[in-house]
């Protein structure tokens, strides 16, 4: 136990080199310097997940956004009107994997519920990345705060985009299959 | 494996809990030290936050702002103690004619209550109260020695504490909810936010009420010529900081000396008219705007919670049962949302 609270405690695991390397990889952090990633990095978290542990649960209240380091993440939903048989309802959506991010409209949300269950699918490592974080790189270093926010403005744009263009297909489809 | 580590983490961070509990509580002078540093450090938070958004590192944001800081409170020191020694010490020679005054109200008092109630109840409190007096203005300049002492002990204690909580807390707070399961991870980052966010503003709301009070009361008395203005200014700042009751206790030395003093009637006006002005500021102002804001707690409550603190920690107690309570609330909001609200 002692050696696990130590090393808990006070070795840094992926060194964080590792952690900046990967939070460069992602679009929300691209933009920023060495200096603004290394400030980061010391506020953001890294947490491990066994096989099948579940990360957050649909309905739950969402804090903030995940980023993969290594490992996957099954994205799941649970449809409704399906009584207590819950897993007879559950979808999967996608399949996430190292580099991936999932969850980042909690952070713009107010006390939003999450509309899907994210679950590792093998053991994983995860940077979180949660709305205090955000405030707190707004307020010490806004700089680095408007970057990450443009970016994460440009990714939510993009999904509400792809979400558009899906339900205009699924209309047509929808309409096609009417007039069959 | 990672059940075990989640026993771990649980047993490490409920384990890391009790002790700073147990040394808080146990040690002399530790619990005051950490109540003072704690406000220390959420008034200083922010002008830390408004250094290094200029591009100053932290350490070095810190590290200047309290050695300003320090270099400040010298400087005060230096300038207020004349003026403080020298009403303590006229307080300490008059203190004998004010006790003996407030005996002789109070014994006015008694014989016109009885007159009035005439014969139905005979009220006997006079001579308790010449006593309680009589011992405690002996009691507070023998203990002056210990409490200046005790004093001094918080004022070192306090700032050293401050000064870490400050540069390295939201450190040590990561370092902490790393050992928080992952199933409660999220809810316990949100359940910290809130708390700093609620808990900061409220303390530097009340200091800023404390502070303006403190100042509209010293600089009133002084104008009209009171006596012993700087030491009623400063009681009536700290005593400000009990909610409802405060303000009251706040005033009653200075209207019990202009009775006991037989100070013209102008002059009690005066006395009353410094202390209403300084109220109405903070009723109608600072707090409608600043702290009514910040504490969502209905009145109710709060007298429930003052007089729970109260009757727990003294003095203390009722200044931080309010801080206390939103944190309860809050914590209580939490798991509220997920567990039980969640779980439905």
């Amino acid at each position: 136990m002692t050696d696990y609270l130590w090393k808990n405690l006070f070795k840094r695991t992926p060194p964080e080199k590792a952690l900046h390397a990967i939070l460069r990889e992602n679009i929300l952090f691209e933009d920023l310097t060495s200096k603004q990633l290394r400030f980061v990095s010391n506020i953001v978290h890294l947490r491990k997940y066994s096989s099948n542990e579940t990360i957050f649960r649909q309905g739950e209240i969402g804090v903030g956004m995940y980023i993969i380091v290594s490992g996957s993440v099954t994205i799941s939903a649970q449809q409704a009107n399906r009584g207590a048989d819950k897993e007879a309802g559950k979808t999967i959506i996608t399949r996430l994997g190292s580099g991936d991010f999932f969850g980042e409209l909690a952070l713009v949300e107010e006390n939003g519920r999450r509309s899907a269950t994210a679950e590792a699918a093998e053991t994983t490592e995860l940077i979180g990345f949660f709305k205090p974080d955000l405030l707190e790189i707004l307020e010490r270093n806004p700089l680095a705060g408007v970057k990450i926010t443009l970016r994460l403005g440009e990714v939510l744009g993009r999904r509400l985009r792809e979400t558009t263009e899906r339900v205009s297909v699924l209309e047509e489809q929808l309409k096609r299959n009417r007039a069959e | 494996m990672y059940n075990r580590e989640r026993i771990i983490k649980s047993a490490a961070v409920g384990g890391i809990i009790v002790l700073c509990a147990l040394i808080i509580l146990k040690v002399d002078n530790i619990l005051l030290s950490f109540i003072l540093a704690f406000v220390i450090s959420y008034l200083l938070a922010p002008v830390v936050n408004a250094a290094e958004r200029t591009g100053i590192s932290r350490k070095v944001a810190v590290a200047g702002l309290f050695l300003f800081l320090t270099a400040l409170f010298a400087t005060g020191i230096y300038l207020l103690l004349p003026v403080v020694t020298a009403q303590v010490s006229a307080l300490r020679s008059e203190l004998p004619h004010f006790i003996d005054g407030v005996s002789k109200l109070l014994i006015t008092a008694e014989t016109r209550i009885n007159a009035i109630l005439s014969g139905v109840y005979q009220l006997d409190v006079s001579a308790t109260a010449n006593r309680v007096l009589s011992g405690l203005s002996g009691q507070m300049f023998e203990d002056l020695p210990r409490y200046t002492s005790s004093s001094l002990a918080v004022l070192i204690l306090a700032p050293f504490f401050a000064f870490f909580m400050v540069l390295d807390g939201q450190a040590a707070a990561k370092k902490i909810l790393e050992l928080v399961p992952n199933n409660l991870f999220e809810p316990a980052l949100n359940l910290k936010h809130r708390m700093n966010a609620q808990l900061g503003g409220y303390i530097r709301a009340r200091l800023l009420e404390a502070g303006i009070v403190c100042l509209v009361v010293w600089l009133g008395l002084a104008v009209i010529g009171f006596p012993y203005a700087v030491l009623l200014g400063t009681f009536a700042g700290l005593t400000n900081l009990i909610p409802y009751i405060g303000p009251i206790i706040g005033a009653v030395p200075a209207i019990l000396m202009t009775l006991v003093t037989g100070a013209s009637g102008l002059t009690v006006l005066a006395v009353v008219a410094v202390y209403t002005v300084a109220q109405l500021i903070d009723n109608f102002v600072i707090i409608p705007l600043v702290v009514a804001r910040i504490v969502d707690l209905h009145p109710v409550v709060v007298v429930i919670v003052i007089i729970v603190g109260a009757q727990l920690a003294g003095i203390i107690g009722m200044i931080i049962s309010i801080p206390v309570a939103c944190i309860l609330k809050l914590t209580a909001m939490a798991i509220y949302e997920h567990l039980v609200e969640f779980g439905n």
